[in-house]
């Protein structure tokens, strides 16, 4: 056997490195596995909870397409996000009360003619400031005065906060004389981005520079940080968001180690399990053979995806519970492979005359079925990989999977509950397929090359 | 071996390995049974109780009420075996499945009734339907490509391959489905996107019928399209390497014609290994079907199991998981005496 392998592996690799399509799949690999370290590195392991938090997503706009979409001609308000990190410090007296004043100002440029769904300040800081104001400075020179009295540190201030509600209520109030109802989210942002008219809402944003100055007033020392302000759009980075506001692009990130990782532990438990009793099923025969295929078959009877739904209520489900009982069900597609290829190796006349010269029979099986059913075993496995992930995420998709993760599938069923395919929200369903399907795409570019390879030595003619 | 003996002997495997499925199956779930039966024998109670007290020409006591209903309960828990030894429920509870007795739902219902049996019988036409009509084009239109590719081999479909095989093995049909109602039902309005018939529900039975297939288009549509490529490349090999056959050759040498040899010859000799593929590609592709139902709304028994994770309805559940157990093992079944049919060879080697 040893003899034999040696031969084999060297080759096998040279031989990959002349398949086009195989150094394509290793591309492709390599990004996914880079992907997947950035993913593990940089998201927090709280970010599922996070994801499940709707709150945690204010400062996003909410099913929003992606912002290059503007590029192809779609008017959408992009997601602009300043943040305020130079704060210069002065004392001033006001009566008798010597205050500290803390100032800092960021601008930025608008040329979306269309609104954006909201406006926030986060302001962050440690201690406790006695009050806050923000100027909001528009294109034309018109300007809003927010105050926010014992602000909270890290809270998002929104149009719909009471601090934006009155400053929008009084600005209206001195630009138009009209003080007719509390003004809406939207009439705030209408107010904050356009020129109030007679209706008060205005048809569309002034484009130009906007500028946003705050002014911290505390009595006793305050340590600003950076915060925030953040226009929030009609539109939102790479793969938009979904209705709670979250980035697809974060989730697809979040869900792909968990993917990798079904996949590949999928795909080598079942294949093999599936090869070694396929294998031994051929390679015995008769009685034997039919028994093992008999059980093969009682396995192969099992409705996957409702028995998985049952085992879902009787056990709390963890990567390792799922990816077993996934690998109880799979392997028998396997095992039906190996049995054909070792009852093709049965035939050949070296192994009947090594069986006639007496050889012992596990050495026959392994100098003659082993060294064949082994790149059968790699290849398989590479293959495997695709149904792995797939029927990982269609369970993730129908709400069964462990507690607290990220999934494509999941995210997929979010979006078919809240009918994102009825509502146009094409983003929310195309880029988590997509990843399906990529992450499949170089197994099954390795697993074909290794195939196509490994194919005329399994033939032994 | 005559073919009578033939199905007898695989009725007789068949047979035992439903049982040791459906043992697996119930040992796997003996919780969830368990629980189940106590569910549904307190539900019925608690129905036979308010019929009794509807029923008031019997005047029966409130205590004389209360000893019938835990006497109605105890015979229904005892129907399935419950405070008996291990091996005696085992016995009992198995074959009470086996003669499906999935007992009441918690929530679910069709036309009115909680019985388990009702509902799953009221969902699963559909699906029958459904997954019927999408395998029959696949198998006929799979392997009319796939014969057409192999008469043509060592062209362009080689390069093809890699595309099906993505396709086949990552492309999830029920993703698929999304797309298509995505594109080809709300932006084109060309198919209905959703349930099986069109709402209010058309007159006489041709426009019904019409109804139900237009509204099969798209969840047909999604299921080919992912399993097309994959089955039609199996058939194409197992031509190819049957085109290498002597018998062939002999055929060709006879100056039969290209479609006869085709057809008459090779067709023949590789239809039982074309048969066991499609077995194989019908049973995996059942779960994405499935799955597939929930996304165009199609009431069959995909979307049940969807509603019943939705609303917990255990006895529901179990009671798919056996039913389609014992479904896909006569369609399994079915499959291997249409093989027996097929090829004579393996009648005679069966033993």
């Amino acid at each position: 056997m040893t003899s034999q392998t040696k031969r084999v592996r060297p080759s096998l690799v040279k031989e990959l490195a002349k398949s086009k399509s195989a150094l394509v799949g290793v591309a492709i690999l390599l990004v996914l596995g880079g992907l997947t370290v950035y993913s593990v590195a940089a998201l927090p392991s709280s970010f599922s909870q996070r994801w499940q938090n709707g709150d945690a997503w204010v400062l996003y706009p909410v099913d929003a397409p992606p912002q290059w979409v503007t590029a192809f001609g779609y008017p959408e308000a992009p997601t602009v996000n300043v943040s305020l990190s130079h704060w210069t410090e002065q004392t001033i007296s006001v009566g008798t009360e010597n205050l500290t004043e803390y100032y800092a100002s960021v601008s930025f440029k608008w040329s979306s003619k269309v609104f954006p769904q909201n406006i926030a300040f986060v302001p962050v800081f440690q201690g406790s400031p006695s009050a806050i104001t923000v100027t909001w400075t528009k294109p034309g020179g018109g300007s809003i005065d927010v105050s926010v009295s014992s602000p909270a540190s890290g809270a998002a201030y929104e149009a719909q906060s009471p601090s934006l509600v009155s400053a929008t209520t009084q600005y209206l109030l001195n630009q138009t004389g009209q003080y007719d109802t509390q003004p809406t989210g939207q009439q705030v942002v209408s107010a904050f981005f356009g020129q109030p008219g007679p209706n008060i809402l205005s048809s569309s944003t002034l484009k130009g520079t906007y500028q946003a100055s705050v002014q911290v007033l505390a009595s006793s020392p305050v340590k600003m940080s950076k915060s925030l302000v953040v226009v929030i759009g009609t539109s939102y980075g790479l793969m938009g968001t979904d209705n709670l506001g979250r980035p697809i692009d974060l989730g697809l990130l979040a869900g792909l180690p968990n993917a990798l990782e079904v996949g590949f532990l999928v795909a080598i438990i079942s294949v093999i399990v599936g090869i070694v009793f396929g294998g031994l099923s051929g390679y015995f025969g008769a009685k034997k053979d039919e028994v093992m295929q008999w059980v093969a078959l009682v396995i192969l009877a099992m409705p996957a995806l409702p028995f998985l739904v049952v085992i879902s209520f009787t056990t709390r489900l963890n990567l390792w519970v799922e990816v077993l009982l996934i690998s109880a069900l799979s392997w028998p597609f396997y095992a039906i492979i190996a049995r054909t290829v070792a009852l093709s190796v049965k035939s050949q006349t070296f192994v009947e005359a090594d069986k006639a010269m007496g050889v012992p029979s596990y050495r026959v099986f392994s100098s003659h079925f082993m060294p064949r059913l082994i790149p059968v075993t790699v290849a398989y496995t590479v293959l495997g990989i695709p149904g792995g992930i797939l029927l990982a995420e269609t369970l993730y998709f129908i709400g069964i999977g462990p507690a607290n993760l990220v999934t494509w599938g999941g995210i997929l069923d979010s979006a078919f509950a809240s009918e994102a395919a009825v509502f146009g929200f094409w983003w929310w369903v195309i880029f988590p397929g997509l990843m399906i399907i990529i992450s499949a795409i170089p197994f099954v570019l390795l697993g074909f090359a290794l195939e196509r390879i490994i194919a005329p030595r399994v033939s032994t003619k | 071996m005559g073919f009578g003996r033939f199905v007898v002997t695989k009725a007789v495997s068949y047979f035992l390995v439903l049982m040791a499925t459906v043992s697996i199956l119930y040992l796997a779930t003996y919780s969830v049974i368990q629980k189940v039966i106590t569910s549904s024998a307190e539900a019925l109670a608690i129905e036979y109780r308010q019929n009794l007290l509807k029923s008031t020409h019997l005047s029966l006591t409130p205590a004389q009420i209360q000893t019938l209903t835990e006497d109605y309960q105890k015979s229904y828990l005892s129907q399935f075996a419950f405070n008996q030894p291990l091996p005696v429920k085992f016995a009992v509870q198995i074959y009470r499945l086996l003669t499906l007795h999935f007992g009441q739902s918690y929530v679910l219902k069709w036309n009115g009734s909680q019985n388990v049996n009702t509902i799953i019988a009221g969902y699963l036409p559909n699906t029958i339907l459904l997954f019927t009509t999408a395998t029959l084009i696949l198998i006929a239109l799979g392997t009319a490509i796939g014969l057409l590719a192999a008469k043509s081999a060592g062209s362009g479909w080689d390069r093809v391959v890699p595309i099906i095989a993505v396709i086949h093995s990552s492309l999830p049909a029920w993703w698929l489905g999304f797309l298509l109602i995505a594109g080809l039902g709300y932006d084109l309005k060309l198919f209905p996107t959703s349930g099986i018939t069109a709402v209010p529900t058309p007159k006489g039975w041709l426009a019904i019928d019409l109804g139900v297939a237009d509204h099969m288009v798209l969840p047909v549509l999604s299921i080919l399209i992912v399993g097309l490529g994959g089955f039609a490349y199996i058939v194409r090999s197992l031509v190819i390497s049957t085109m290498g056959e002597d018998f062939v050759l002999t055929a060709r040498a006879r100056g039969l014609s290209e479609s006869r040899v085709l057809f008459r010859h090779v067709l023949r000799a590789a239809s039982p290994a074309i048969t066991t593929q499609a077995i194989l590609a019908i049973t995996g592709s059942f779960g994405g079907a499935l799955v597939t139902e929930i996304v165009f709304n199609w009431p069959g028994i995909g979307l049940l199991t969807y509603m019943a994770i939705f609303d917990n309805d255990l006895p529901v559940i179990i009671g798919i998981v056996f039913v389609l157990t014992i479904i896909l093992l006569v369609g399994l079944f079915i499959g291997e005496l249409v093989y027996g049919l097929l090829d004579p060879r393996i009648r005679v080697s069966g033993d």
